[in-house]
């Protein structure tokens, strides 16, 4: 199966670790990528979403002709990006008038859309085109005796109808079948639907109350779980939950809040024995705890 | 000779309230009844409640017949019902109907139970041993239940049958069954009826929290339920355990409970526009429930939208629920519960008081889950190829009537006419009932004959000699079975009994004849008969018992298998036997001064009286009329059509209520058995059930004019409410909805230049002062009127100030209509009411608003009053009149609010439309065809029997201090101030006994239950050591 | 407030044209569950929704609480009502932006110049030592660049402001 690699720009820029995992695994469990050449930004809700339609519908317009070119649908990581797009081709399928104005504006790139190309969440291809059996069956090494929560990213699935591909968008279990298809246990919490809170402009707004909002979530998973990592599948919940943590360490004065946070593709790629080194470089709580413990999974078991 | 008519036949489809009450009220009429019902059991959803609103209690047995009680059982409704013309067969299903008006062949299939009811002997050995275990659907899985079980609990027979889904085939109940009834291939059985008319009770499907995606969000834990679940929780049948209510999860006591409105309902985005109309009154039942069942600590919270208490005694009973009880109510919607470790379920909320979020812990959930109507209603269309409307209903011939559009002879009740509560499913069952008597009565069939046996001479003062006749009862005798030769012996010991004849299956016509055959050759004049199952066949024993030459006051029927086996889990033959020789004794006692009872017939005037000749009115007349009942129909004003038939051109509904009464009018102007009365009132009326007289007082001329008749009907109306708030009365711009509709009508309020129209809602309603009620047509008004001026002129600016908008049912597509067209709605509470101040000639509205919290003010063109309906001026006169009492708030008050809601306790007399409460037309029209059956029902024959067992009056004894009239219940007593002495009427009296409870001189006394007789009993029953060994 | 001034029909016209705003019975289910309704001031969508039912152009104007939105979408997914209140706020920004350029928000002016918020593709060094290949972004082709440029400024928002985009 071919897909059309969106890589945004976090990844590439920020976290290049989690983009590595991704390119390392893929192939492994049988999907080809394919490089989505002068892509640009989704574009964020933050930008022309919040200035203008037109150019949004323009920008969005750009992005899904680099796939419907490739002759493929877009597999994205970051949820931002994944829900903007999503958005963007549901408004050009379901209004002509929109649809042909874009055309109009792509026309003079040589670019077209249809909105023939879907678009899809990393996480939607693990789950449903892959599936937890045959990477579990890939794995090399094993989460065993390990506890971990996860965190749905709500631009998967929220509006359901637009970005969703849960069964039950009001109670997920894509990531949590995932994590325990790498051997791990994961603990439920009150919490653990709760948005991570960093996107948008909540934690620029107000950055005290964002980080409150946050903190009750730590505070449920250490006093409700026994996880040692948390699984996210979204950059910008990576980077948050990774944030806030050292920030409620440096406001009580103290290393209460250091669970590690792994985008889902890096302990993926960990499992089916990429190097550590590549695929869960970069992070500001500190991993070792979780990769030090990993095991190695004996074929003939 | 003349050809012999068919008996009239139909087939109620469901036994829920609806369904039942129809088959009643048909049966009484004296036509065949075939009852089915999908489910194991009947009693649809109610089976499940042990407690309704507003008493707290069950009261379903109040729907059994007052009048010829004796045909039908007297029993415990939730366990079962009988009724001789009734047959009801659960655990049935229609594959299909065929045919059309009037005749139609309907394909029945019998699901297999499994186990043969008729061979079963109840003992449950089967169950004991079943391995199999299961959720219980009947507790919503609270608990769990074997492959083999009872459908209901309280259910008596208790009908047992085998799931087949969960049935392994093990055959370990086989091994243990001693009669052999059980068959593990037993097949469903299809079976062809015809009948004249169908009516369909099935009910709607509730909305379960594991089939909807939106309840996901909720339903975290097993402790959140759905509200009927939570009736489980409450119920001792159910996990209530010791004065504690207690979560699923862990059995723990409960302490802070919360209740979410609008599950499933109210709901746009998944295509349910519409309220489910009972899950309000429901919720604030529940909670009120919890509170006094949970103790004091418990705590209720609702949150909802709008608490939509629009039917009569609902907003008391919300304001008792709120200040006597404490249960509080939110006004918010919240998103989803969050379960944490220790099984509490969190939820965040807003609180618009304080204008605060909260995260709250509570112990169980309860979701107001609503009713889904789409998925019966499109069912129904697809078997009976019926059209459905743009709403996706089967299409009635007027919208939420009972009558299928293009199917003569079909007709609905219940949930299926709209989403009704319990009083709107009797009145919708008694009114479909109606329609296919009519329906019957046009076809010309028949009622069902009654075979005429003599009454005997009763043989009371002669010496005592008791027969006993015991059934054998075939297959029933298993290894525990009763030992016949002990019981003989036993019995026969007696000296007042004179012989004991065991005989093979009294129910079935061989055993039929060998009782007969016994009983003639017997020098006994008493007969007691042990059989099975008495309440079902009371009534055809006593018939053979008739022809066999004894009086029915001299039989009795004992229930060999149930009452004597009560509290032994396993009975030896002869503990069986002398257990029931035991309990045997109180009845041979009591039969032994049994005093000669006389059944009596009533004769009956065959004609009704109408009061009010509105559309309520005019439409009871008619259906009356149109099956020869001769009726006076009686209006204090010069004309025909009552308030709404001459003011309102169409309602919101699309109902034409002017047209509809021109119509009516001419029908009844044309009618030659209607007598129409003009311009008077019914000063007084005295009498009972089949000889009322009343007295008529003509305005214009003073004269007066008596009417001779057999029962009447009460459909005065009501009129437009008043209002001294928001300075009506100081402006022309400041006017009521009923005087903006006019003015919209006739163009007296011109609507093309306004910029601002104001109206506020409940002015003057639901408070302290002034109406306390929910007048429950403004809302609707309201939106009618606003649509009406946004249609005329779309750049005015419409705002309507409410506190909760009624608009349940389906009329919440028109709240969301308004929504849509632009009207902006403002909700305001009690407490912080909208002010007007008078400025330059126009009335400006000042309010907070809720959401913004801010101040706002609005000079308006025009200012529309919401003011409600206040009760008819003539109630209190009609009830005094009457001797008939009214609510605390006015309107006439009906025996009973949920399953008697159109009677009063005094049989005879009927009540319909505004009279009972403020309501829309539709309910008007149903109460009134509902009014018409059941005076219909007792004014088709000439006469009609009272029961046997009624109370009496020793004239001698009688101080003529008439605490017995007080008290009694009924109105079956009376002081005649002619023959000084009490009178008593026979048909309203109930023989519940309170009279000779009260009488200081024992002159009250109900027949056949005398003191002497009693005493006999008791002795019998407390003689502590059985017979035998008594030496 | 004097409701007097305000026009209900043009502000919903103009912002929101398409939207189911009016069905909209103020539930609070929007607001119960929202993130930023923990901000301070709150983000209340429902408001949000009222000042537009109810014309108060000038305070919707003011408010700043739409851009605190973490675009989670709950608000859509479980509204009742089916207001899309998330596309709502778009809406609303979008308003705001035409009638208030200091709204427009810099992230577009970084699109614009480089195809991206971020600097992406720059740091060759690090994605060399993870082992990842060279991006093909469009901040290295100057052709496809000056496409997507002369695209952007056919639109309203880029040709109205076009000072800030180096114009």
């Amino acid at each position: 199966m071919q897909l059309c690699f969106f890589p945004g720009c976090n990844t590439p820029a920020i976290r290049p670790d989690v983009e590595r995992a991704i390119r390392a695994s893929m192939p492994v469990l049988g999907i080809e990528l394919v490089d989505a050449d002068n892509y640009v930004c989704c574009p964020a809700f933050g930008s022309f979403p919040s200035a203008d339609e037109e150019a949004w519908m323009a920008t969005s317009g750009w992005n899904l002709s680099i796939a419907e070119e490739k002759g493929c649908d877009f597999v994205v990581q970051c949820g931002s990006c994944y829900s903007s797009l999503c958005m963007g081709r549901e408004h050009l399928l379901h209004d002509a008038e929109k649809l042909t104005r874009v055309n109009e504006l792509l026309e003079p790139a040589g670019r077209q859309v249809t909105g023939k190309s879907r678009v899809r969440h990393v996480s939607e291809v693990l789950f449903k085109e892959i599936g937890p059996e045959k990477i579990a069956a890939h794995r090399k090494k094993s989460l065993k005796g390990l506890h971990g929560v996860v965190q749905y990213p709500c631009h998967t699935l929220f509006p359901s109808e637009v970005v969703g591909f849960e069964e039950s968008p009001r109670a997920p279990q894509g990531l949590r079948r995932l994590v325990e298809a790498l051997g791990a246990a994961v603990d439920g919490y009150s919490r653990e639907l709760q948005c991570c809170g960093g996107a948008g402009g909540f934690m620029k707004s107000t950055p005290e109350q964002a980080v409150a909002f946050a903190k009750a979530k730590f505070d449920a998973i250490l006093a409700e779980t026994k996880a040692d990592f948390i699984a996210v599948s979204c950059i910008t919940c990576l980077m948050h939950m990774e944030r806030v943590q050292n920030t409620l360490n440096e406001q009580i004065g103290e290393e209460r809040y250091r669970i590690p946070v792994f985008d889902y593709n890096q302990l993926l790629a960990l499992c089916l024995g990429f190097d550590p080194k590549q695929v869960s470089a970069i992070c500001s709580v500190p991993r070792d705890s979780v990769i030090s413990r990993m095991t190695d999974v004996n074929p003939n078991t | 000779m003349a050809e012999e008519k068919p008996t009239g036949t139909v087939l109620v489809v469901g036994a829920g309230i609806s369904g039942i009450k129809a088959a009643i009220e048909l049966a009484e009429s004296g036509y065949k009844v075939i009852l089915t019902d999908e489910s194991p059991q009947m009693g649809g959803i109610l089976a499940k409640l042990d407690y309704q609103f507003p008493t707290d209690h069950c009261g379903m047995c109040r729907m059994l017949p007052l009048v010829g009680r004796e045909y039908a059982s007297q029993y415990c409704m939730r366990k079962s019902l009988f009724h001789e013309n009734i047959e009801i067969l659960p655990f049935t299903g229609i594959d299909s109907v065929q045919g059309n008006g009037g005749n139609y062949r309907v394909d029945l299939r019998k699901r297999a139970r499994f186990i043969d009811p008729a061979i079963c002997n109840e003992l449950g050995k089967c169950i004991d041993v079943c391995p199999v275990e299961v959720e219980d659907e009947f507790n919503h899985g609270l608990t769990r239940r074997k492959a083999v079980y009872q459908a209901v609990p309280h259910n008596n027979p208790r009908m047992l049958l085998i799931d087949k889904q969960a049935c392994t085939r093990c055959g370990e109940c086989l091994k243990v069954c001693p009669t052999g009834a059980i068959n593990l291939d037993a097949q469903d059985e299809v079976e062809t009826r015809e009948v004249h008319a169908v009516i369909l009770a099935s009910g709607v499907q509730l909305y379960n929290t594991r089939d909807f995606e939106d309840a996901r969000s909720y339903a975290v834990s097993p402790d959140v339920v759905t509200s009927l679940a939570f009736e489980r929780v409450l119920s001792s049948s159910g996990t209530y355990q010791g004065g504690a209510i207690r979560r699923p999860s862990d059995a723990r006591p409960a302490k802070k409970i919360a209740w979410i409105q609008c599950m499933g309902s109210r709901n746009r985005r998944q295509h349910r526009d519409y309220c489910s109309s009972i899950c309000c009154m429901f919720a604030l039942k529940e909670a009120v429930l919890a509170k006094q069942k949970g103790g004091p600590e418990v705590e209720a919270t609702i949150f909802y939208m709008d608490m939509r208490t629009f039917g009569k005694g609902f907003q008391q009973y919300r304001d008792k629920a709120v200040e006597e009880h404490g249960v509080k109510l939110i006004r918010c919607r919240v998103q989803g519960v969050m379960l944490k470790p220790d099984g509490s379920l969190m939820m965040r909320y807003h609180d618009p008081e304080t204008n605060e979020f909260f995260e709250k812990d509570f112990d169980l959930v309860v979701l107001s889950t609503g009713q889904i109507p789409f998925e019966a209603h499109r069912r129904w269309a697809d078997l009976l190829k019926a059209p459905l409307d743009e709403r996706g209903l089967l299409a009635t011939e007027q919208p939420g009537m009972v009558r299928v559009a293009g199917k003569p002879g079909l007709f609905l009740c219940g949930s299926l006419t709209g989403l009704t509560d319990i009083s709107e499913a009797i009145i919708s069952g008694i009114a479909a009932a109606g329609e296919a008597a009519k329906f019957l009565t046009a076809l010309g069939v028949d009622t069902v004959k009654k075979e005429d046996i003599p009454e005997p001479a009763s043989k009371a003062r002669e010496l005592p000699l008791v027969a006993v006749a015991l059934c054998r009862c075939g297959e029933k005798t298993g290894a525990a079975g009763l030992d016949y030769e002990l019981f003989r012996a036993e019995l026969t010991r007696y000296p007042s009994v004179g012989a004991v004849q065991v005989i093979d299956s009294i129910c079935k016509a061989d055993g039929e004849a060998a009782l007969l055959d016994s009983l003639a050759k017997t020098a006994c004049n008493r007969l007691l008969i042990g059989a099975c199952q008495p309440f079902i066949y009371r009534r055809k024993l006593k018939d053979v018992a008739r022809k066999a030459g004894f009086n029915s006051a001299m039989v009795e029927i004992f229930d060999l298998f149930g009452v004597a086996r009560r509290g032994m889990a396993e009975p030896s033959a002869a503990d069986w036997t002398l257990r029931a020789a035991g309990e045997i004794k109180a009845d041979i006692h009591s039969l032994k001064y049994k005093p000669a009872l006389q059944v009596n017939t009533l004769p009956i005037n065959q004609t009704a009286l109408v009061i009010g000749g509105g559309i309520g009115g005019m439409t009871a007349a008619l259906s009356l009329a149109d099956r020869g009942v001769p009726v006076h129909l009686v209006e204090k004003e010069g004309h025909l059509g009552g308030y709404l038939g001459t003011r309102v051109e169409h309602t919101i509904d699309g109902l034409a209520p002017v047209a509809l009464a021109a119509d009516l009018r001419q029908k009844v102007l044309a009618h030659k058995h209607i007598t129409v009365h003009l311009n008077c009132e019914v000063e007084k009326s005295l009498g009972t059930l089949g000889r009322f007289e009343s007295q008529l007082r003509f305005k214009n001329n003073g004269e007066n004019k008596y009417l001779h008749h057999g029962a009447m009907i009460i459909a005065t109306g009501g009129r437009e409410g008043a209002t001294t708030e928001y300075g009506y009365g100081t402006s022309e711009k400041v006017l009521t909805q009923a005087e903006l509709k006019r003015g919209l009508t006739d163009g007296n309020v011109d609507v093309s230049e306004v910029e601002n129209v104001v109206m506020i809602q409940c002015a003057g309603s639901r408070q302290k002062e002034g109406r306390r009620y929910c007048s429950r047509i403004c809302c609707l008004g309201a939106i009618g009127n606003a649509l009406e001026i946004k249609e005329k002129n779309p750049d005015a600016r419409v705002f309507i100030l409410y506190r909760d908008v009624m608009t349940y049912g389906f009329y919440e597509q028109y709240y969301t209509k308004a929504r849509a067209a632009g009207i902006i709605f403002v909700n305001y509470s009690p407490d912080a009411k909208p002010r007007v101040e008078m400025a330059e000639g126009r009335p400006v509205v000042k309010f907070t608003d809720p959401v913004l919290k801010e101040e706002m003010e609005l000079p308006a063109d025009l200012l529309v009053l919401s003011t409600g309906v206040d009760p008819g001026e003539s109630n209190q006169g009609l009830a005094d009149a009457l001797n008939l009492s009214l609510t605390e708030d006015g309107f006439l008050a009906e025996a009973d609010s949920k399953w008697r809601p159109i009677e009063f306790q005094k049989v005879g007399i009927y009540l319909a439309g505004t009279a009972h409460s403020p309501m829309p037309l539709k309910n008007v029209l149903l109460q009134a065809e509902a009014a018409a059956q059941k005076a219909y029902t007792y004014l088709s024959g000439r006469e009609l029997p009272t029961a046997a067992v009624t109370s009496m009056v020793k004239d001698a004894l009688c101080a003529r201090c008439r605490r017995c009239v007080n008290i009694c219940p009924y109105g079956a007593r009376s002081y005649n101030e002619a023959d000084k002495c009490i009178d008593i009427d026979a048909a309203a009296c109930q023989a519940c006994g309170l009279c000779a409870v009260e009488c200081q001189n024992n002159a009250a006394e109900v027949r056949g239950w005398g003191d002497k007789q009693l005493m006999a009993a008791i002795d019998a029953k407390l003689m502590d050591r059985p017979l035998a060994s008594a030496g | 407030m004097d409701l007097q001034e305000v026009s209900v029909k043009d502000l919903w016209q103009d912002v929101y044209s398409a939207g189911n705003l009016h069905y909209c019975f103020n539930c609070s289910t929007c607001i119960s569950g929202c993130p930023a309704s923990h901000g301070d001031p709150p983000l209340l969508v429902r408001n949000l929704a009222r000042k537009l039912i109810l014309g108060l152009e000038e305070e919707l104007l003011d408010d700043d609480t739409p851009w605190a939105c973490v675009s989670c979408s709950r608000c859509e997914e479980m509204c009742p009502m089916n207001v899309m209140p998330f596309e709502m706020i778009l809406f609303i920004r979008q308003w705001q932006c035409r009638n208030d350029e200091t709204r427009v928000p810099t992230a577009i002016v970084e699109i614009y110049k480089r195809g991206y918020t971020q600097a992406v593709g720059v740091n060759t060094e690090l994605r060399e030592s993870l082992g990842l290949p060279r991006l093909n972004t469009i901040t290295n082709n100057p052709e496809q660049l000056e496409l997507f440029r002369a695209m952007l400024m056919k639109t309203r928002i880029v040709s109205e402001n076009d000072y800030m985009f180096g114009g």
